[in-house]
């Protein structure tokens, strides 16, 4: 009975760390999806490029990575405003879906420019890898914790920057109704650039912890996204707590779901999650009810 | 608008007058030695898991292709070399291999190197009589009703999976685990390994993962609960990326052997040297120190040709020399004389420039390719292959034997 709750606990810490890669990008997804309306799926190009931006910095000029992680936000959320600027401003107005379909082709056009860049070659982080710590019965990964705690930092700083500051009432505001904001002077179309910088300079800065703790290519957004976005739904599209919590749902049922399914019906899992949510609580965990 | 129309047509009037001149004037055989060019596609990996051989094995093609236009053709006629890719992606290779037979008008299809892939595109090559040299080596793609339209320069998984089970079986082990991502050859690898570890009363389990993870925790602690002596590894590079750091942070010590599409420089370069330090990489070897292999390492520049591209090599020197023995450049041609010219004796060839002008001399080849003999069975596979065993020691891979 013990090992079988030591092998649970295990396989839930091994969830929380699967699911703090996921919840930064997640943020920056909810973020993006309560400010501008849509999914938008160029989250993916984005963290990609956080991920070379901060290779370039660590590998050709040795910075260490709590340097290279504010340069992949900037680098990815300079590309964000830039593509708000040409591609959603431009289709201001425009469904949903239209929005959506726009960001995935972003999305591809950003992987396959790194790759004519830097080819498709897995690039490594001149980072030492450190072994896992065990206490007790239970390993612990030093690195996927040191990513959670940033994702948790991150959501604290974003959670209190739209509660308590002018900012973040505007961009409240914004997301709730972008006319009526207007119509009190709020300048909607800076703070949708400046929730593009921030969303995706989230996904950027995602994008170099996930390399730090894995390796990089152009797809390896790509290869998250589907999990991103699973994870904002499962917390509430537009919830910033939600994503996290979300992020750490998905995290944990795909690791102990591991107990009764083989392991390559992991993804099966988040996305079973998806459809569970979208059917009987189209809301998710934290996400407010829209009428 | 009409201004721009005018000159627009004006250009066309202009090109078309210039071509009819040169019509006029160009010698009658410069026509007859143009010919219409014989479309050759190679449908190889240049995204997704596999473009990290895809490039090297299209450079190869199409350096062959030059080489032998440049020496006048095949059966009076230039080759026209047309590359797709394939994507490592079933979906994108049947596509890509309808534009290549339907609006290309290939003859044969070369390279298709992951087995999804492989078994995708061979319904549609024997259906069009097209002739396909696949890389792709689950064991069941061969055994498809391809009418003979379908050969395999790679060995098949129960060759690999065997050699693979007899370097882990020479650690002598207690116990030995089976990690790898799902694909349509995992479970054969798992049954040839299991049953030769069973032989030997040597314990065995395995896993199979969903190969598109950022982390591999629960897999590698299931793992290590069964105490192998020896690990191995299934997967291709990006998951072994991934599974090998997982793997030094449970901080095992035992013996680690993977395959050489998954252990390569390519791992090297992306993992740190501690997490990949005396693992053992099992790959179907090119035919190293062969004129062949000589050869090509001169033709595309690289001082050390992987596997694969020397597979790309033979394939398309195998096609254009069974296109000259049988003089037509169709799909059932290259299918009835691809054997003539690669087994049963004869004058040993490694290049189709000089296999092209000893079958215009009337003379029986051999061709000895790059990547080894290249014989094939009745099923499309090939006969005999030797292995490449190499460690990584100091961070570099060594090579320990090929046998």
């Amino acid at each position: 009975m013990l090992d079988v709750l030591t092998q649970v606990a295990q396989l839930a810490l091994n969830g929380i760390m699967t699911g703090a890669v996921l919840a930064m990008p997640a943020i920056g997804f909810t973020l993006l999806y309560a400010v501008l309306g849509f999914p938008n799926f160029a989250v993916s190009g984005h963290l990609a490029v956080g991920a070379f931006a901060g290779w370039i910095l660590n590998t050709h000029y040795g910075w260490p990575l709590w340097a290279v992680v504010p340069f992949g936000f900037i680098a990815a959320g300079v590309l964000g405003v830039a593509t708000q600027r040409v591609v959603v401003e431009p289709l201001r107005g425009a469904a949903s879906i239209t929005l959506a379909i726009a960001s995935v082709a972003v999305a591809l056009l950003i992987e396959n420019a790194l790759r004519f860049g830097f080819g498709n070659t897995l690039r490594s982080y001149d980072l030492p890898l450190a072994r896992d710590v065990t206490i007790g019965a239970l390993r612990f990964g030093p690195q996927q914790m040191q990513t959670a705690a940033v994702a948790i930092v991150v959501m604290l700083l974003l959670f209190a920057l739209l509660r308590y500051t002018r900012l973040g009432r505007a961009i409240r505001a914004t997301a709730d109704n972008a006319s009526l904001a207007a119509v009190k002077g709020i300048d909607t179309v800076a703070i949708a650039r400046l929730v593009a910088f921030v969303g995706m300079g989230l996904a950027g800065a995602s994008g170099v912890l996930l390399g730090a703790d894995t390796a990089i290519d152009p797809l390896i957004g790509f290869r998250l996204v589907l999990a991103v976005f699973a994870a904002a739904v499962v917390g509430g599209l537009g919830s910033i707590p939600g994503a996290v919590l979300g992020a750490l749902v998905i995290g944990i049922a795909e690791e102990v779901s591991t107990i009764v399914l083989p392991s390559d019906y992991k993804s099966a899992v988040g996305f079973l999650l998806i459809l569970l949510f979208l059917t009987f609580r189209p809301r998710g965990l934290l996400g407010e009810r829209r009428n | 608008m009409s201004k721009s129309m005018s000159s627009a047509r004006r250009d066309w009037l202009r090109a078309m007058s210039v071509t009819a001149i040169g019509a006029a004037v160009l010698p009658r055989s410069a026509w007859a030695q143009a010919g219409t060019p014989i479309v050759i596609g190679s449908l190889t990996p240049q995204t997704g898991a596999g473009s990290i051989y895809g490039p090297g094995m299209r450079d190869a093609i199409a350096a062959v292709v030059k080489e032998v236009n440049a020496a006048g053709g095949v059966i009076s006629r230039q080759i026209k070399l047309v590359s797709e890719d394939d994507q490592t992606n079933p979906e994108a290779t049947v596509r890509a291999a309808r534009k290549l037979i339907d609006v290309d008008k290939a003859v044969a299809i070369l390279g298709p190197w992951a087995s999804s892939v492989a078994a995708a595109v061979a319904p549609v090559c024997w259906e069009s009589e097209t002739m396909c040299a696949i890389v792709g080596s689950a064991d069941n793609i061969t055994r498809l009703p391809h009418k003979g339209f379908l050969i395999r320069t790679q060995p098949n998984i129960s060759m690999q999976a065997a050699r693979f089970g007899r370097l882990a079986l020479d650690q002598n082990p207690k116990s030995i685990y089976f990690l790898g991502p799902q694909t349509p050859f995992t479970q054969i690898y798992i049954d040839v390994v299991a049953k030769m570890a069973k032989d030997k009363g040597v314990a065995f389990a395995s896993e199979i993962y969903d190969g598109s993870k950022t982390s591999y925790r629960s897999e590698v602690d299931k793992a290590m609960k069964f105490k192998p002596d020896v690990l191995l590894l299934g997967g291709f590079v990006n998951d072994n990326a991934v599974v090998l750091r997982d793997i030094y942070r449970a901080g095992y010590k035992g013996t680690m052997i993977g395959f050489g599409t998954g252990v390569n420089t390519k791992l090297l370069e992306s993992v740190p040297p501690e997490a990949v330090e005396g693992i053992y990489a099992v790959t179907p070897s090119a035919a190293l120190g062969s004129p062949a292999y000589k050869r090509l390492a001169k033709l595309i520049n690289v001082a050390d040709p992987g596997p694969f591209e020397s597979q790309a090599y033979d394939m398309i020197n195998l096609t254009v020399l069974a296109i000259a023995q049988g003089k037509q450049a169709t799909g059932p041609a290259i299918r009835d004389n691809i054997r003539k010219v690669s087994q049963g004796g004869g004058t040993v060839v490694d290049d189709a420039v000089e296999g092209i002008k000893l079958i215009g001399e009337g003379k029986k080849i051999n061709y000895e390719g790059a990547s080894g003999p290249v014989e094939f069975d009745q099923y499309g596979d090939i006969v005999d292959s030797k292995f490449r065993i190499e460690q990584v020691r100091g961070g570099k891979l060594t090579l320990v034997e090929i046998s």
